[in-house]
């Protein structure tokens, strides 16, 4: 359940530990920027404006990481993105076929027709390959946005922030993120503790379940004795009936919007905008429901100052001159990709992009 | 006030309806308002569930069978859950790291206010207050999982003193701690009880620094209560007592003394002490052939020096303590001794094996039995030896708990299962990395002599730890590391006396380490 050896040694030592200090920029702030930076991304999907949009990223997790395995995830999650984008390029240069200059031929077959008989090889054309990456790279920069956005937020404060509807699913997530460092640490204990039982002798068989039960029953224990935790300090206490209540409505407000997501997938456009309506209502109902029969109160609610709210309205800069710009005639927002050339830059869009650095830039650091 | 009123209770069986043999008998306490309670004894003897009844943990979080009555500050648990108690009973565990809700040390103080629905500014005020009351301010924006196991047990604790309850019940709360985390947990409890009044409730293996500002201890035995009164008296009939109490029961002085000071008072005043030139000869007979020879070790971790040119020697027959503080680097030699950690320079020569046993035996244990966890070791080696297991489950003192799980044992239980599971493969040097954290007196014991076996037998041990009476108990050499370099070495004696960190019976009493050898002095002065 403890960290041990190698864990210990590794993990940060108190002098080395920045303190996550009240100054630090708001979680809302963050949030703001990434949404931002994602709306750009969607407007701008010309590769070389999405590579700005992945260094700002980078620029802020270097200026405003938090400590810690989450500070740390952002290489991991970018490296998890591209490798996603590359699947889906393979996916795409094997099944899509178009016309241009053809880079070479991979053994075909088609597929029975209940697998939906298109054929899979044949010809791989530049186009297509370059178009296949162009919009891979365009999904790294939305991760690159939101993994920025992880590795700088208190997540803490994120729930905190939260309607009161949603505490209990905030709460969840933030004791499941607690048990991210530990689970790691106990990994690697488990695997040297199994090279350690015999001298450093190497046996494979059988050494998954060797080193998947302890970690798990020692999450258990841990689990329980959380539990055991909060029961003991207040939680769950003096539930009333307009906290369940609004626990339903939450849950419905939900499943409804989730309905009206698959609704707009399967273009039932009537069917989504009353799913939309109806499931507004019950969010709305459940936040209001909540926060009046409470008995919680809140310690120390972050109010944003002025500065903090401009702070959070430049990103917005970004998209809406992007939008702008889209709409006049030659832009360079998209890369049509036909050509393999260096695609083509503009000033405009640059310009628009960098608004997005303003925040990281000027706003406060842990 | 807390009154415990026949209380029995048994834990539920996997089987189901039927209840297993009872943890708690007919238990009767009274613990007023302000007072310092120490709750000693074994592992398994109901420590834990006697104070786990307190805040009604036993039995709304466990289930079972549960008779009697217990009373807290005028409430029943019967009728209160632990939640409906938050506002009068703290409640700390003994592992620091399970008990945050929130990765954030001012938020998790917070916690049990906002379920309380204290209002903002009282909160706010709460909050500054416990951050003084434990001295944690500097830690307030941290995460926990970056702080020391002191520190991280300081805020745990409050946590659990955020809502001011009356009492603050805690259970091993040092047992994972090395020594400087165990002496400013304690420091800070004492504090509280004597500043604030708050009632405390306290169960504790290693008593050295526990029981003295205890006003009163009681002794638990499979679930009874069996002693009641001041510490020293109670504790003098106990194993797992301070080494002072057991000394002053050896000569009895009394009353008994819990502190290092009170007994230099007594061996001040003792007509006629145990004479030294009755001390046995030095306990390593003539050391065998050298099994571990490492010269000029350097180890960098993350670019940081953690071993600098360190040498070792160990030979058969050799009991080596590898003394330290945190951080000086104890587990990362061993864990190169073992071949674990790669060294950036120097040379390893091991003769045989040498085999590691980490500090969490969580980490190793995942069979059903016990027995099973110690065979499967040489099922992984390609053998099967029988009479190995045995002469290990035997050696450890585990026959009795062989066909139980190995989660559902104590801590100190566990440890002795992951040791007997490393040390059946055969090595010829073990390599034991703080053997006795949350162990009780009777593990200690099994250990110590499981130690002096193996070494007997031709192995070779090298133990680091903090526990420094049982260095002084097995060890026959000593190894003192301070940042990654050897500051003291050479036969054990010789390395503890003089030394800041000596066992207690030598501050009282040298040249004599342990109780066991003023004894025999004794002994052979009277024949």
């Amino acid at each position: 359940m403890r960290p041990t050896s190698t864990a210990t040694l590794t993990a940060p030592t108190a002098t080395g530990d920045r303190a996550r200090a009240r100054t630090a920029t708001p979680a809302l702030v963050w949030l703001s920027w990434a949404l931002a930076a994602a709306a750009a991304v969607q407007l701008a999907t010309n590769p070389l404006y999405v590579t700005l949009v992945v260094a700002i990223a980078a620029l802020v997790v270097q200026s405003h990481a938090n400590r810690g395995p989450l500070g740390s995830a952002f290489p991991v999650l970018i490296v998890a993105g591209i490798a996603f984008a590359g699947i889906r390029l393979v996916l795409t240069a094997a099944t899509t076929h178009g016309t241009g200059d053809v880079l070479f031929t991979a053994p075909e077959a088609t597929l029975p027709r209940i697998l939906g008989g298109f054929t899979v090889g044949g010809t791989v054309e530049a186009p297509v390959v370059a178009r296949a990456a162009a919009e891979g790279w365009a999904i790294v920069g939305i991760i690159a946005a939101f993994a920025a956005f992880n590795a700088v937020v208190s997540h803490h404060e994120l729930v905190q922030a939260a309607p009161r509807a949603f505490y209990e699913l905030g709460l969840a997530v933030t004791v499941a993120l607690a048990f991210v460092p530990s689970t790691i640490a106990a990994i690697a204990a488990v695997r040297e503790a199994d090279r350690a039982r015999t001298g450093g002798h190497v046996v494979r068989r059988g050494r998954l379940m060797r080193q998947v039960v302890p970690v798990l029953e020692s999450g258990m224990e841990r689990a329980v004795s959380l539990a055991e935790s909060m029961d003991s300090r207040g939680f769950g206490r003096r539930s009333t009936a307009g906290e369940a209540a609004s626990g339903w409505l939450g849950l419905g407000a939900l499943l409804l919007l989730g309905g009206c997501f698959v609704a707009l997938v399967a273009r039932a456009r009537s069917t989504a905008l009353v799913m939309a309506l109806v499931g507004g209502a019950a969010l709305v109902a459940a936040v209001v429901v909540s926060s009046r029969a409470s008995t919680r109160t809140r310690y120390r609610p972050r109010r944003l100052s002025a500065r903090e709210w401009v702070l959070a309205a430049v990103p917005w800069i970004t998209p809406t001159m992007l939008a702008v710009i889209g709409g006049a005639a030659a832009d360079t927002l998209r890369w049509p990709g036909d050509v393999l050339a260096v695609p083509a830059v503009a000033l405009s869009p640059v310009i628009a992009l960098a608004a997005l650095a303003v925040t990281p830039l000027t706003a406060r650091s842990a | 006030m807390i009154t415990f009123e026949a209380v029995s209770f048994a834990y539920p069986t996997a089987s189901g309806a039927e209840s297993g043999s009872a943890v708690l008998r007919d238990v009767e306490v009274e613990v007023p308002a302000g007072e310092f309670l120490l709750v000693a004894g074994a592992s398994g003897s109901g420590k834990s569930t006697l104070l786990r009844a307190v805040n009604g943990l036993v039995p709304h979080a466990t289930g079972g069978r549960f008779s009697g009555t217990v009373t807290t500050f005028g409430r029943t648990t019967r009728d209160h859950p632990p939640r409906s108690l938050a506002d009068v009973v703290g409640f700390v565990h003994q592992d620091p790291e399970a008990q945050f809700v929130v990765d954030h040390v001012e938020g998790d103080l917070a916690f049990v206010l906002e379920n309380l629905g204290h209002g903002r500014d009282a909160m706010r005020r709460r909050v500054e207050e416990v951050l003084d009351a434990l001295d944690i301010a500097h830690l307030r924006h941290r995460s926990p999982a970056t702080l020391s196991g002191g520190e991280r047990q300081r805020c745990a604790i409050a946590g659990a003193l955020a809502a001011a309850p009356s009492a603050l019940v805690l259970d091993e709360p040092t047992s994972q701690l090395d020594p400087q985390g165990a002496e400013d947990v304690l420091g800070a409890i004492a504090r509280l009880n004597a500043d604030l009044g708050t009632t405390i409730v306290l169960a504790e293996h290693r008593l050295d620094r526990a029981a003295p500002p205890a006003d009163r201890a009681i002794r638990i035995v499979e679930g009874r209560i069996v002693d009641s009164g001041h510490a020293g008296h109670v504790l003098a009939t106990y194993d797992g007592a301070p080494a002072v109490t057991r000394l002053g029961r050896l000569l009895g002085w009394m009353p008994p003394p819990l502190t290092v000071k009170e007994a230099r008072r007594h061996a001040a005043s003792q007509v006629d002490p145990p004479s030294a030139t009755m001390l046995t000869a030095a306990r390593a007979s003539a050391p065998g052939d050298p099994l571990v020879t490492a010269r000029g070790l350097r180890v960098e971790l993350d670019a940081r020096p953690v071993l600098h040119d360190v040498d070792v020697d160990v030979r058969a027959g050799e009991v080596v303590a590898l003394l330290g503080r945190n951080g000086a680097g104890k587990t990362t030699l061993l864990r190169s001794l073992a071949g674990l950690q790669r060294a950036d320079r120097g040379s390893i020569t091991v003769a045989g094996r040498a085999a590691y046993v980490p500090q969490d035996p969580n980490s190793l244990l995942f069979a059903p039995t016990v027995r099973r966890e110690i065979e499967h070791t040489l099922r992984l080696l390609g053998r099967s030896d029988p009479p190995a297991v045995d002469a290990w489950l035997t050696a450890l003192h585990l026959e009795a708990v062989a066909d139980r799980h190995p989660r559902s044992l104590s801590g100190g239980e566990r440890q002795r299962v992951a040791i007997a599971a490393v040390a059946v493969g055969g090595a010829e040097v073990l390599l034991l990395d703080e053997p006795t954290r949350g162990m009780d007196a009777p593990s200690r014991t099994a250990l110590q002599h499981a130690v002096e076996r193996h070494a007997a037998n031709g192995g070779a041990v090298v133990l680091a730890t903090h526990d420094i009476e049982l260095a002084a108990r097995c060890a026959t050499r000593a190894v003192v590391l301070g940042d990654g370099d050897v500051v003291a070495e050479g036969e054990a004696r010789h390395v503890l006396t003089g030394s800041l960190f000596a066992p207690q019976v030598l501050r009282v009493l040298p040249p004599f380490l342990t109780v066991e050898e003023v004894a025999a002095a004794l002994d052979r002065s009277r024949r």
